[in-house]
């Protein structure tokens, strides 16, 4: 935003016109010069270890690269759209594909209604439960993922986990040793949990520093006026908030896609085929089954699926003026 | 703002409606910490209290033995020796690198700039994963797995695209009159950059740096799948740990919250930079 405001050579010493414009447009050759070298390592880099394998997995994904291959250095046969042929036309890979649509919607719906409900809540609570809620979500929020999955491992285990022994407290009710992962409507239920449960310190604290932003005096004129809080709440509050909720969203909607840490973790590093997202189903076929091209063509599938959500952030962040 | 007042002036500020919110808020950080005081409160137990069909809330008799026996497993301390050693190698590289490039987006205007933040900004949604399979074939051809240096050149890749786009906000926070005052009283450029922009940007850097540090002592897929069990960080460590011994809770616990703590730590001082980072600009109304 900076350099578009004040162009750097304003400041110039002015001796004459027809000079001063051969100086500026020698300078800014020299500056363009240093700016492409400063950016090179990185460049470089991002080419090397980023651009190079995409291009390389696109062509994997083309080609039959197995154990053989890997271990003797041949150049794998080529096999043309044979392993996105074999992908589509597999009912395990609609399963997988469904199933982590399906999971995405649902943990970023309950998380984002959930993270701006706190959000809400956070503003109308005294000045001690509010911090106690910020410890508790910083806490949160700073857990490594795969410690995070570990503590709802050990909290759902079937003999000595906490979750059980309370809720077999409950009278009537035969908790002890239930096995959670058993019935994959439970076992997503505790999945989905620890996603949302990971998830909320980052959506109610941005969240909640976004309502700061909403004019006190537009919500009280609104109650002036006989608004009700549900009329203020979606008439002022929300469409302030509209930006950020959006960023946010669409950030959950990206991270929560590509679950891996928490349905591999809690599976002991080898998901049942109920429990496999595109991510970890890609990873198991490469390294797993050593299907290194199908793994590939599973992961440009599911790139080429992020695609469209992830156009749509880079805009938005062009939009919002973040990026200048 | 779950309760709405039916006949209240002021912005929904009724007495019972107030007991109702710090009640929910109260309610909602037990939920929240709950899991994170049930892993403390395990590792302090000993083993007998832990494989207890009725959990206590607090240990009878809390031992540390737990963590003795996490720190005494063999490929603890390697561990995380080798997680050190590949995150200090990879923020290093990324914070040199990095930097350079930041200023150029941040400093000067040039042809192509647009295009270089488009660059850095996709890279950051490209779900690395993906890239493992000839990431690996790569590493595999260059002799590199089962290294070091291998999995810090990933983790450089991982960490780059932010270190440029947070630096670049830190060096933009820097008036661009200070370089000018300083380039009309005879500063080169290179003067301004070690004079001006570096030691001004030096909290920035600190921050930065913290952040990379977390997210590859976090990073445990890819070490896991490059490196032979000698050659693990913590994280992967927790997730071996996990599968070699079946379930020795009590030690998985405290080692657990031996590897949290320097990222706990570090995440606690730098918060406020982490939530505008992912959306600056985006609060501005």
């Amino acid at each position: 935003m900076y350099a578009v405001e004040t162009p750097p050579l304003k400041k110039e010493p002015v001796p004459s016109q027809p000079r001063r414009a051969n100086r500026v447009r020698r300078r800014t050759q020299r500056d363009a010069r240093t700016a492409w070298l400063l950016s090179l390592p990185t460049l470089l880099i991002l080419v090397a270890l980023l651009a190079y394998p995409l291009y390389r997995m696109i062509v994997l994904s083309f080609q039959n690269m197995r154990l053989r291959e890997l271990i003797t250095g041949l150049t794998p046969p080529w096999v043309g759209l044979d392993q996105y042929t074999k992908a589509l036309t597999d009912g395990v890979f609609w399963g997988v594909v469904a199933r982590t649509a399906a999971f995405t919607v649902v943990s970023v719906t309950i998380s984002v209604l959930v993270g701006l409900g706190i959000a809400l809540l956070m503003r109308r609570v005294h000045a001690k439960v509010r911090l106690f809620m910020m410890i508790a979500m910083m806490f949160v929020w700073a857990l490594p993922q795969l410690v995070a999955a570990q503590a709802f491992r050990w909290l759902t285990d079937s003999d000595f986990g906490v979750l059980n022994y309370l809720i077999d407290k409950i009278p009537g009710v035969d908790f002890a040793n239930h096995s959670w992962f058993v019935n994959p409507w439970e076992g997503w239920a505790v999945i989905t949990t620890l996603v949302v449960w990971a998830g909320i310190p980052f959506l109610a604290i941005s969240l909640s520093a976004g309502l700061t932003q909403v004019p006190k005096e537009l919500l009280e004129a609104a109650t002036v006026d006989g608004a009700s809080s549900w009329q203020a709440l979606r008439n002022i509050t929300l469409p302030i908030l509209k930006p950020l909720l959006t960023i946010v969203t669409t950030l959950s909607v990206i991270w929560n896609f590509g679950l891996f840490t928490q349905n591999w973790a809690l599976r002991d590093s080898h998901p049942e085929p109920v429990y496999q997202t595109l991510a970890t189903y890609s990873y198991t076929q490469a390294f797993g089954q050593s299907r290194y091209s199908y793994g590939s063509a599973i992961s440009v599938i599911t790139v080429l699926i992020m695609l469209g959500v992830m156009v749509f952030y880079i805009r938005q962040m062009f939009k919002i003026g973040e990026v200048d | 703002m779950a309760r709405h007042d039916e006949g209240v002036v002021t912005v929904g500020r009724s007495r019972a409606g107030t007991i109702a919110a710090n009640a929910t808020g109260i309610i909602f950080g037990i939920f929240m910490i709950f899991p994170v005081y049930w892993v403390l409160n395990t590792a302090f137990k000993p083993d007998s209290e832990v494989r207890s069909f009725t959990p206590s809330f607090l240990p009878k008799n809390p031992t540390l033995d737990n963590f003795r026996s996490a720190l005494g497993e063999e490929l603890f301390i390697p561990s995380m020796i080798n997680g050190l050693i590949i995150t200090a190698m990879a923020v290093a590289a990324a914070l040199v690198v990095g930097f350079l490039a930041a200023l150029a987006i941040a400093r000067f205007s040039f042809y192509g700039r647009k295009a270089i933040i488009l660059v850095v900004l996709a890279v950051q949604l490209v779900p690395f994963l993906a890239l493992l399979i000839p990431l690996f074939l790569m590493l595999q051809r260059a002799q590199l797995t089962n290294t070091l240096p291998g999995v810090a050149l990933v983790y450089l890749v991982l960490l780059l695209p932010y270190t440029v786009w947070t630096l670049r906000g830190f060096i933009s926070g820097i008036p661009r009159e200070l370089d000018e005052a300083a380039m009309i009283d005879g500063c080169t450029r290179a003067q301004v950059f070690w004079k001006i922009i570096l030691p001004l940007t030096g909290p920035g850097l600190v921050a930065t740096s913290v952040y990379g540090f977390i997210q590859a002592w976090n990073e445990f897929i890819i070490i896991n799948t490059l490196n032979s069990p000698q050659k693990q960080n913590l994280m992967a460590w927790l997730l071996y740990n996990q599968t070699e011994r079946g379930t020795a809770w009590g030690p998985l616990m405290a080692g657990a919250i031996i590897t949290s703590i320097p990222v706990v730590v570090f995440f606690l001082i730098i918060q406020r930079n982490i939530a505008t980072g992912l959306t600056a600009g985006a609060v501005k109304g």
